[in-house]
């Protein structure tokens, strides 16, 4: 092991990744390169685009510009962790049906984005989930079937 | 048609889809490129001896390595690397791959190069004036095709020209004169571009993300001199494109990489490059526009000139002249008409397709124009519009005649869903109107039904996430008769389909959707044939629906289709492969100087949007409120596809309208390249959007009779919202885009009696 490189374990989903990442390497890179989990999206590594959206401990937190290596100890959720095994969660399920998806490359994000602001406000109004998914920018659907599918799951949840 | 079912939406939602930045082979390595860094000079010295030399570094490519030609249809312009003259700062010098990502950083480092720099030629005018350098100084030896009229730095020139103008002019009972200049944007997708390119023998496998797989192919093919057979483009998911990522752009680079390297390499754009180095700029435009009036307020006649920043290289952009013009006329009557348009080279980045190409600019300064008419007559701007745009029957600028169109049910039905409510002060209501051609053009699809009745579509369409790909199913199910389920595609895979357009000028469903309606009919065919001996019925009389082939008028009298596939897949196997029947162009009767085949325009799309804006006159800053649009794009075969398409081109047209801009410096670069300092319009910017459709089925266009459509809505947002903020300002601000600068700039001219004049 190089000197700049360090031994941590990493929880994501709930499975111990035990893994050796560069003191530098940033969480997004190590999920998708060490890891191997893909779901977690690059657009600018400059927390302005939100696709690499992640939660650490249910918070969310850009995960292009936060250590590997900090976030050791804590629950690491990513996009590949929201279904439960084959069933989709109802934010993947509505955004579906909302139309929602376009590109797919902002869905990620956005779904963890979403589905914080829902943990945390179970019943948000179009004002609130408007701020809660203002750190994820979407070019393809102007996002209003966003926003019916966010509202939608807050009724079904 | 059934119920749109989204065939790849469980993998992007599930994060288990794959994009090309997420895919890894073994032993593969990693490029970078060394751009030039600066606008406009001539290489003195570049020497790659030391970044060879690395440790880890495989490869470091130049000029001298690949083959020595220019590409680019129309005018080839173009080299993949520099060879002696930089043209803009995203030009690419040379390429590496090395074993990580790092160290080919550090061997771009390690490459001496100096560059003598040259005088740039920063924008329109500058590259106008008579003692300007010119950009491409050997410009008359390329080897141009084409109608294409060309000169020093204008790359193209196009004009229309009808009736006598000048006299309608020096006739007409007001003349209205206005300048409009739109800044430069970006189609920003949100995925930056990758590549992966590996090899096997004498064939390369290409995995990348772009919109035109067959374009991607025959690039590859025409600057490494391969033929196509060996050429093989696989698209992943694809994160967006928006004409961004249409044409060649660097595919052989990494080609040439992985062949020198004998491994697979892989490219990664980061966001900056995403904004320096694509040649698919959206263009600059400055617009003068002189149109005449009747006293009852008719147009009469409309004398512009369009100039286009074409950046560097033409790319694809040999046609935006004439497109451009068709804009700047518009969809109106208008009897005399002279529009020269020019597309003129720059020392900047080059222009490209982005996302209806010239279209929201001049829509932009045309529509803002003609709200001025309508003040110049006294007539209400809905009222002046209903007076003189085209209906069907009516003869457009171009003298092309049009068949039954739904323009003035868009107007009416946009105006009247906005209403009139009762407005604050700092409010108002905005209104254009926008028009967009259908593109044609070769395409074919191949089709099978396997013996257990399941069907598997294989077509060159390319999914850039407006679903039209996906609609492509819908169309299979309902030519055979069964479930959407029932049918997979297999798609961006040039090694497996047929040619065509791939995402580009909204032709997915107009050519792709065309041809799988014609390979899947072959099939039908044969299941009628096998049905009508079964059933001892006449073939003619088979109706394929809900799984199963029945006699018409006696639905009890039938069979599976399985069943006949599985007869068929003892014997003559289903199979259908076609290529969709290129449908008439009109004819027009102007004079079209410098025709780039865009005289006519194929099942002409139209559009109203209609905004309700609110203005902070403090600060400048506009937000918009709502958006009513109502949209002719013919029949609307996937409903949440198609208002998904309007809901994002609006949500770009307020971007381009109120915040998206490129800063340059005096040297020519761009001075904003991330999307910190970009501003795209985010959630908490979003307006209520709400569509309707003018459904006219139009033959001798798409499936179906639908038109394209994705374009479509990016044409008149910025052109409503303009005129919304002309109300609340006391007047039109004549630059786009309409910054918080800008607008508070215009409102304090007005309020202190000065022109209208604004700093950029």
């Amino acid at each position: 092991m190089s000197t700049n490189e360090q031994a941590v374990t990493l929880e994501v989903n709930g499975i111990a990744y035990p893994v050796q990442v560069p003191m530098d390497s940033n969480l997004s890179g190590v999920l998708r390169n060490t890891v191997g989990l893909t779901g977690t999206k690059e657009g600018c590594d400059d927390c302005e685009c939100g696709a690499c959206m992640v939660l650490l401990d249910g918070q969310p937190v850009n995960s292009c510009s936060y250590l590997a290596v900090q976030a050791e100890g804590r629950a690491i959720t990513t996009v590949e962790g929201l279904a439960d095994g084959d069933e989709l969660h109802a934010l993947q399920r509505n955004i579906l049906a909302a139309g929602g998806v376009q590109c797919g490359f902002c869905t990620p994000g956005m779904l963890m984005s979403a589905r914080a602001l829902l943990d945390r406000t179970p019943n948000p109004t179009d004002d609130e989930i408007r701020i809660g998914l203002s750190g994820n920018l979407c070019r393809c659907t102007g996002y209003a079937k966003i926003i019916a599918a966010v509202r939608e799951t807050a009724v079904q949840l | 048609m059934k119920t749109f079912v989204r065939a790849d939406g469980p993998d992007k939602v599930t994060g288990s889809g794959r994009y090309v930045a997420d895919l890894t082979l073994t032993g593969m390595l990693h490029a970078k490129f060394l751009y030039a860094g600066v606008a406009h000079g001539r290489i003195s010295r570049l020497d790659v001896d030391k970044a060879r030399a690395m440790p880890g570094v495989l490869a470091v490519m130049t000029a001298d390595d690949v083959p020595d030609l220019r590409y680019s249809p129309v005018i080839p312009d173009r080299t993949l690397f520099a060879t002696d003259v930089v043209r803009f700062e995203g030009e690419i010098i040379a390429a590496v791959a090395a074993t990580t990502p790092e160290i080919a950083s550090a061997a771009l480092a390690a490459i001496e190069l100096d560059i003598t720099e040259l005088p740039v030629v920063n924008d329109i005018e500058a590259a106008l004036a008579d003692d300007a350098p010119l950009v491409h100084e050997h410009w008359e030896s390329y080897d141009v095709t084409g109608d294409t009229i060309r000169d020093r730095n204008v790359a193209t020139f196009s004009a229309i020209e009808k009736g006598d103008v000048d006299a309608a002019l020096a006739g007409a009972a007001h003349v209205v004169t206005g300048r409009y200049e739109a800044d430069a944007s970006h189609a920003t997708p949100i995925e930056p571009r990758g590549i992966v390119a590996q090899w096997e023998g004498d064939k390369v496998t290409i995995w990348t993300s772009t919109q035109v797989p067959y374009d991607a192919r025959d690039g590859v093919c025409e600057t490494l001199g391969l033929p196509s057979n060996r050429v093989r483009i696989i698209v992943p998911h694809l994160g967006g494109g928006f004409g961004g990522k249409c044409g060649f752009h660097f595919e052989a680079h990494i080609a040439a990489l992985a062949r020198a390297t004998k491994r697979p390499v892989k490219l990664v754009f980061s966001r900056e490059e995403e904004f320096l180095a694509p040649d698919r700029r959206r263009e600059g435009m400055i617009v003068d526009i002189t149109t005449g009036l009747s006293a009852d307020g008719d147009i009469v006649a409309r004398k512009a000139w369009v100039g286009i920043d074409n950046g560097a290289y033409v790319a694809d952009a040999a046609f935006f002249p004439q497109l451009a013009a068709m804009h700047i006329g518009g969809p109106y009557k208008i009897p005399a008409v002279k529009i020269d348009a020019q597309l003129i080279y720059t020392n900047r980045q080059p222009s490209g397709s982005v996302r209806a190409p010239t279209a929201p600019q001049a829509c932009w300064a045309v529509e803002t124009h003609t709200d001025e008419l309508a003040a110049a007559v006294g007539l209400d701007p809905v009222e002046f519009r209903r007076r003189n745009l085209v209906r069907t029957g009516d003869e457009g600028i171009v003298g092309q005649v049009y068949d039954e169109i739904g323009l003035d049910q868009c107007l009416d039905l946009a105006v009247s869903a906005m209403g009139l409510p009762d407005l604050p002060a700092d409010e108002a209501i905005g209104v254009a109107i926008g028009w967009w051609p259908s593109f044609a053009a070769p395409t074919g699809a191949y089709a099978k039904m396997h013996g257990d009745g399941t069907v598997q579509v294989i077509t060159g369409a390319q999914e850039c996430g407006t679903g039209a790909v996906m609609t492509l199913r819908d169309i299979a199910a309902d030519e055979l008769g069964v479930g959407v389920e029932d049918v997979q595609l297999v798609y961006q895979d040039t090694g497996a389909a047929p040619v065509g357009p791939g995402a580009t000028g909204s032709q997915t469903l107009l050519n792709h959707g065309r041809a799988v309606e014609s390979a899947t009919q072959q099939i039908a065919e044969q299941l009628r044939e096998l049905a009508a001996d079964e059933l001892e019925a006449a073939a003619s009389d088979i109706v394929l629906g809900d799984g199963v082939a029945s006699v018409a008028g006696t639905p009890t009298v039938s069979v599976p289709i399985a069943d006949l596939a599985a007869t068929a897949a003892g014997g003559d196997l289903l199979l259908g492969s076609a290529s969709a029947p290129m449908p008439d162009w009109p004819s027009v009767s102007a004079r079209c100087v410098g025709d780039q085949e865009m005289a006519s325009w194929l099942a002409p799309q139209f559009s109203c949007h209609v905004v309700r804006v609110q203005l902070d006159a403090d600060t400048g800053v506009a937000r918009v409120l709502d958006v009513q649009t109502a949209h002719d794009s013919g029949t609307i075969l996937n409903p949440i596809g198609a208002t998904g398409q309007i809901e994002g081109g609006v949500m770009m047209g307020i971007g381009q309208a109120l915040s998206e801009i490129t800063h340059y410096d005096e040297a020519g670069k761009q001075k904003n390249p991330g999307l910190l300092e970009y501003k795209l319009q985010t959630i908490a910017d979003a307006p209520t959007i709400s569509t309707q459709f003018v459904e006219i089925y139009t033959p001798n266009a798409g499936p179906r009779g639908s038109k394209g459509l994705a374009e479509a809505p990016n044409v008149a947002t910025a052109a409503a919202i303009s005129n919304a903020l002309a109300k609340l300002t006391g007047g039109p601000i004549r630059q786009l885009p309409m910054t918080p600068e800008r607008v508070w700039e215009h409102i304090e001219a007005q309020s202190t009696g000065n022109s209208a004049e604004v700093p950029a």
